[in-house]
Formats: structure tokens, sequence, C-alpha cells
């Protein structure tokens, strides 16, 4: 019997990744792709394959890494989020240049809105950029089959490929038909070619020049890419509106059009949109008056199209420059070109009347913030408290909601709580002044682009406290190891790498593990740090905040639970709420009063030393 | 044949993934084609969670508002914050204890697009089974005995079984039968 299975997109592209024989997986977690990796360890452990698997401790790292392993001849799988791809830019130009022997498969996700990301960034500009070419999935049944059409043109064309699946694949769930898995694969076969492997400037223009050739005859490819870019155009026929899509927006579209039953509006879907099929989209233009161009997560098709001015899109103003085309958008969009080209508009939306029912509700606005117990809220408050001047540089992480706490200054991208930390220690010295710099990172992100950062600082002589918030995981993406524990990907022992002895070996001198939990050490050691920073003879001072993270250590990570009361002592003068901002202390209308919510309290206790009258308390 | 839209919000924590889950694995098991999406990341700190689901012969994972059949919400602001997904005459289940449930505001909204809105007290459900983590499943319980289909009680009766850890699946089952219960109930009130 066929097996059928409910599997996350990730887990799509998983499937795809073990069916096609890949041998070699590496990434880094990054929301929306971080579910990859766990999904291909759990197929290759049910099946028993030998596959190599590793979290690696960045996108370059993982990406040069696939990149061994295909021009050894295998097939190589590296994933990452989109905003990595930045990080593993400097190898992904080159490589695109050297080409690929086993298929090389870059899976780099998106994701518009930006629920979890720096950036709205489109991959398939980057792909365009370094001039290697994209599929753009629309459901995770695609990805998954788009997965395997990747791996084949990287082999025959011999450059990498790159997929890039936007959130609404990677976390869309859907019911998946098995198909046969085979392990296989080959033996690490390098073949020596400096010419190709080992390119000095004379070969990269060669390189170059062929390069070139490949996305011609990909374009061409791609113009017969007929499973991924299709329309359904009837032959002879004219129309006022055509809708080009790819991706996401495809889906959406395809879906709101049978509903409503427009067999009037042709669309071509572009699945393979670069090296851009010049040919087929020339002939989808060619039968309508206008054409709309409805992608995500930029405008880049419609870049692409040479002669726009047939072409509505994001340039025109008639798609949104940002945010997520929500099925709602695409809907009223669509609706409103229609409308402007005096044909018949979609239905009316049904949610007009709902939404102004739910705006005069004046719901409260949900946002984000750190668990109740949270170690790094310990961390935040006490860095408040010791040196309320400071500027804080933040990192990537659980760690940017510290700004609710007004905690967090600024945050560029990952490793950036260093680098910048620096950078304002030099603008101010240069004036004289000893502003107080605290920089705050976490053990993953500082294992993934921090030590680069504090071996530039300390050689050029900043001067700031360093905290890294060790919580011994990475906490945000879904609790993957970090080097520091000594677990890899799949479960197995690795050698585990010290973040203390990384922190010395960098160069620093000053160098102290406190548990956050105990505010009065923290406190201590932030002083201490401080007066370090500012000795003539000192220098960088880093401070480990260790303590687990609750969500990947549960009762571990809180030994000995505190019931916790908040008394007829409490003025209401509103500072826990404001400075400690736990989830679990808040107004209780009913009351009328400051409380805590023991459904949620995590009973870690810290919040005993943080009320100026004593009124949070321990109930015996 | 329709699709159906169904649209699960709450808060984080809550357990809308394993709700999803459960009601996923019926409708997949009764030979539906299944779609959904849901919340990662940063959103489930703390913020809102809303999962969408969709059976029937759909590419994308997202439900149109308006066009859900069925919407169940395991808190009552999110419940009206997710109100624009409701279909028309469709079912808006929410746990709630509030004798204010509807909400003044809503109500000409629901009465007129014919909308069965119904205040469910689940976590006072999952709280006397000795199992206040449960909401989800007592609404789950509440929405089986409605009978839609492919939602029959005994068919998430026995998904449960099979997916829940060993740990909770006899509480699991208590709080969902006394879910249904109450929904067998008050069903044609």
């Amino acid at each position: 019997m066929e097996r059928r299975e409910i599997l996350l997109g990730n887990g799509a592209i998983a499937l795809g990744i073990v069916e096609s024989v890949c041998q070699v997986v590496t990434a880094y977690p990054g929301t929306p792709s971080s579910e990859i990796v766990p999904e291909v360890i759990r197929f290759v452990k049910t099946s028993g394959f030998n596959t190599y698997v590793e979290w690696s401790t960045n996108e370059k790292v993982a990406l040069d890494t696939a990149f061994a392993a295909s021009i050894s001849g295998k097939r190589a799988a590296c994933c990452m989020k989109q905003v990595g791809l930045n990080v593993a830019a400097d190898s992904l130009m080159s490589c695109a240049y050297l080409g690929a022997v086993g298929g090389l498969v870059i899976i780099s996700c998106d994701e518009p809105m930006p629920h979890s990301s720096a950036t709205e960034q489109d991959t398939r500009s980057m792909a365009r950029f370094a001039k290697v070419p994209v599929l753009d999935p629309s459901t995770p049944q695609e990805a998954r089959e788009m997965v395997g059409v990747a791996f084949s043109l990287s082999e025959e064309f011999r450059v990498p490929v790159i997929l890039r699946p936007a959130v609404r694949v990677c976390h869309a769930r859907q019911s998946i038909t098995y198909g046969p898995m085979v392990e296989g694969g080959r033996k690490a076969d390098f073949r020596r070619n400096p010419d190709r492997w080992a390119a000095t400037p004379r070969f990269r223009l060669t390189l170059h020049a062929e390069l070139n050739e490949k996305v011609i005859e990909i374009g061409k490819r791609f113009d017969r890419l007929s499973d991924h870019n299709f329309h359904d155009l009837k032959p002879g026929k004219q129309y006022p509106l055509g809708i080009i899509a790819g991706g996401v927006p495809y889906a959406v579209l395809r879906d709101i059009l049978r509903e409503e039953d427009r067999t009037d509006i042709p669309v071509l879907k572009l699945g393979a949109p670069y090296p851009f099929p010049e040919s087929l989209t020339s002939d989808f233009l060619s039968a309508c008056e206008k054409v709309l161009v409805v992608e995500e997560t930029d405008a880049f098709i419609e870049y692409l199209i040479r002669d726009r001015h047939k072409i509505l899109g994001r340039l025109t103003g008639h798609i949104p420059r940002e945010g997520e085309l929500l099925p709602q958008v695409i809907h009223r969009k669509v609706s409103d070109v229609l409308l402007e080209l005096g044909q018949q508009p979609l239905k009316e939306e049904e949610s007009a009347e709902a939404i102004a029912v739910v705006k005069a509700l004046e719901l409260p606005v949900r946002k984000p913030s750190l668990c109740p117990g949270c170690p790094h809220r310990a961390t935040f408050f006490a860095i408040r408290n010791a040196l309320p001047k400071a500027i804080i540089t933040s990192d990537i992480g659980c760690y940017t909601l510290g700004v609710n706490m007004g905690a967090v200054d600024t945050i560029l991208d990952m490793g950036a709580a260093i680098t910048m930390a620096s950078g304002f220690y030099h603008s101010f010295a240069q004036d004289g002044v000893a502003q107080p710099i605290v920089s705050t990172i976490g053990d993953s992100t500082f294992f993934h682009s921090g030590t680069s950062g504090l071996l530039n600082a300390v050689y050029n002589g900043a001067r700031f406290i360093l905290v890294i918030l060790d919580n011994l995981t990475t906490a945000m993406t879904g609790m993957q190891p970090t080097p520091a524990l000594g677990i890899r990907a799949n479960g197995n022992k690795g050698k585990a790498i010290s973040l203390e002895r990384t922190v010395t070996g960098c160069g620093v001198e000053f160098v102290e593990v406190v548990d956050p939990y105990d505010l009065e050490k923290m406190n201590e050691v932030l002083k201490k740090a401080s007066a370090y920073v500012n000795d003539p003879g000192g220098g960088i001072a880093v401070i480990i905040a260790r303590h687990p993270c609750l969500i990947a250590y549960r009762e571990k990570a809180i030994p000995e639970k505190k019931k916790i009361l908040i008394t007829d002592d409490c003025v209401e003068c509103n500072f826990c709420i404001e400075h400690f901002e736990c989830p679990a202390i808040f107004q209780d209308q009913a009351l009328g009063r400051t409380s805590i919510n023991e459904q949620i309290c995590s009973g870690c206790g810290v919040c005993l030393s943080v009320c100026p009258t004593g009124a949070i308390v321990e109930v015996a | 044949m329709n699709t159906i839209n169904l649209v699960l919000c709450g808060l984080g924590g809550q357990g809308i993934v394993f709700m999803t889950r459960v009601l996923s694995q019926v409708a997949i098991q009764k030979g539906y084609d299944v779609l959904g999406a849901e919340t990662h990341g940063m959103a489930q700190r703390g913020g809102s969670v809303v999962s969408h689901l969709r059976l029937g012969d759909v590419q994308g994972s997202l439900v149109l508002p308006g066009s859900a059949q069925f919407v169940l919400a395991l808190e009552e602001n999110e419940g009206y914050r997710n109100l624009p997904f409701v279909a028309p005459r469709g079912r808006f289940f929410v746990n709630t204890s509030s004798p204010a449930f509807p909400n003044e505001k809503a109500k000409d909204y629901l009465d007129a697009k014919k909308i069965q809105c119904r205040g469910v007290p689940a976590s006072s459900i999952a709280m006397a089974m000795g199992a206040p983590m449960s909401s989800n499943l007592a609404l789950l319980g509440y929405f089986s005995a409605f009978g839609d289909e492919p939602f029959s009680y005994g068919d998430l009766r026995s998904v449960i079984q099979q997916i829940s850890p060993d740990r909770f699946r006899e509480k699991n089952i208590k709080v969902l039968e006394a879910g249904f219960d109450r929904g067998i109930k008050e069903k044609e009130v």
C-alpha cells in the first residue's frame, strides 16, 4: 500500500533531498529553513543510509563544505534562510564560476512580511546576481519535485542551482505520498584541475565566459521546462489581461481563479524564473493586452521582462512593494486591476465588514516577549541596572526581544553586537569620551560570526563589556545544538568546543562565568568588568551569562521551583512590568492590581529581587 | 468536491499545533488532500498563533478571509482577531467562560452573516478533568459533537489515541470526551 503522510514543506524538501540520493547535507539553522536538516536525519535514520549531515557553524562554512563534496563527485545540498545566503555570498559568487561536478543544490528560504528575519530580500535576485539558476516552488509537493530537477540541472550544466521556497512552502503542511528511497551515490573522486578548482584571475575570465554560455542554454531549457513553467493560453485567442506569477503567489492565484471560475484570465506560471525563459514569456505577452506580474518578495520577473510597456506590477504600484502577498491582498489587487481595465472584477470580498467589526473591538496587540523564566531577561535586567548609561548592542536571536525591556539599542546582522561595539568604542574614544558599551550576543550566534569580530576588537584595542548569553542551545530557531555542547546534528557525540577557551583564544584576558539568575552576583561581575574596561591596563571584559533555556531543558532549567506572590506592599509603581517585562506578571483588571499568572509563571524566582518595595515574595 | 477551510487560533503554548495535527490526520485518513499553514519562530514567543487547514484540491496554504467554515479559538481575543475568516453560516467556537460573549459590537455582524457563535468553557472543562493545559482537546471534543464531515468524534478519538504521547493519552481522551458531552448537550440549542 502506498504510504501517505502529512509533511511540513521542509519535510517535503528533505524527502526530495534523500530521494535524489544526495550524500552530503550541510546547513545553518534559520527560520523558515530550520526543519530541513532534522527531517533529512529522520529519513536517513529510518532508511539506514550513511548520508553525511552537519549543522555547520555558519552558512559560508556550510556552502564551502557542500561545494567540496560536489567537486568530489557527490551530490550535496546546503540549506539556510535568505539572509544566510548573504553570509554565504562570497562562496556562492565564486562557486558559480568554478561549477559543480556532483549536483550542488542550495536551498535558501525566503520570508516575506518578515516574520522572523532582518530583511524581505528575494533570493531570486541573489541567484541572478551570481548567475545561477533558481527554482521557485508553489507547494511542498512541487518543492520536493524541484529538488530532483535541481540536482539533474546542476549535473547536466555543471553549475550550482538554487531552490528558493518561501515561508508558506516551508511551513505549509501537505499530504505527501512517499516514493522509493534508495541508497546509492558515488565514491569520492576529486580530479585535480588547478585551472578550474584553483583558478587564478587569468582563468576566471574564461570561467565567466563559460558561465554566461550556461545561462543562455539553461534559459532555453526553462522555455521548455513544462512541469514548472507553463501557461493556459488557448491558441489564437487574445486576452485583455494575463497574469504572470511564480512561487506562493501562483498557488494563491490559481485557487482564487478556480474558485471563481475565471477561465477568461490566462496565467503564466514561472516556477523556474532565472535564467529567464524569454521565448515562453514573449508568447504569453503577445497574447495579452496587459500583463499583471504577481510575485514575492520583490520585483524580479518584472525586471527581467525587457519590454515593460504592457506590464503592471510592483514597479507600477499595482502590487504592494513590501509585505506578504496574502490571499486577500492578491484577491483585492487582481480585482482592482480588472476594474481599472474595464473588466469584470472578482467577487465582492466577504471580510471587509468583519475587519471593521474587529477594529472597533480595539483588541490588545500581542507582541512577542522573552518567555517567563528566560535567563536573558535576568541578564538584561542586571545590565540595565548596573550600567544604566551603556549603549547596548545586540544581535540576532531570541534576545532581540530584550528591546521590550529597553535593553537593546542596536541590531544589525549576525555578529554585529561585537563589531558595532568596536565601532562605537572608537567613535567615542576619538573624542576622548569614555562611553560605557555592553555587547550582548547568544552562544550560537557567537560561534556563527562572533569570533572574527572579537579578534578584531581585541587586536585594535577596543574597550567594552561583552556578555555572551549562553543558554546552551540555539533557541530561536528550534533548539539546535551549538558547538559547545558536543552533540552533532544526528544526535551523535562530537567534540565540544569550550566557549571560555574560544574567548581566551581570541586574546581576551577577563573572562567570568555567571548564572544570571543570581542578579546580585551578575551586578557585581558587571561592575568589576566595567572597572577592567576603564583601567589603563585593562581591555575587553567577557561575561558568560550561563543558564539553560527553559524550552530546551524544561524542569532541569529550574531545579527548585519557587511559588511567587505579590503582597499588599505593592504600590502599583509598574516598575516590574516596565523594566522586568515578565509575561507572568500582569495588571489584573479584576483585582485592580499587579498579580502573578500562576499558569505561566516558571517559578524561577528572579523577580524576587526586582521589586523596589519588596512586594514580590516567595510563598513558603 | 468543495474545499473545507479551517482556522485554529490561540496563544503560544495552548496546543494549536497539536489540534492541527489531529484534524489533519483525521482528514488524511478519510482520503482528503490536506494543506495547511502554521506559525513558527519569533511569533511563537508568546504571540498570537494561527493555523490554517484546507481540505480539497487546493495549492495555497492560507485561507481567504470570509471562507472558513470553521474557526476554533482557544482564546477570546484571538478568536475576534480571526473573525474575518469565518464564512457566512460558518461555525465560530471560542474558548471562553465569559457570560458577556459574544461582545455586543460583534453580535449584529454574527447574526447578519448567520454565523453559529458558541462560547465554549474549554479551559474550565479541562481544569475539571485535572488537565488545565488541555483546553485544546476540550474544544476539539465540543466541535466533534457537531459531526461535520470529516471530523466525527470517533475518528478524532482514534487519532488522538494514536498520536498522543503515552503519559497524556488517557487524560487527552477524557478531556475530549468531556468536551464532546458538552457539545452534544448544546448542539441543538
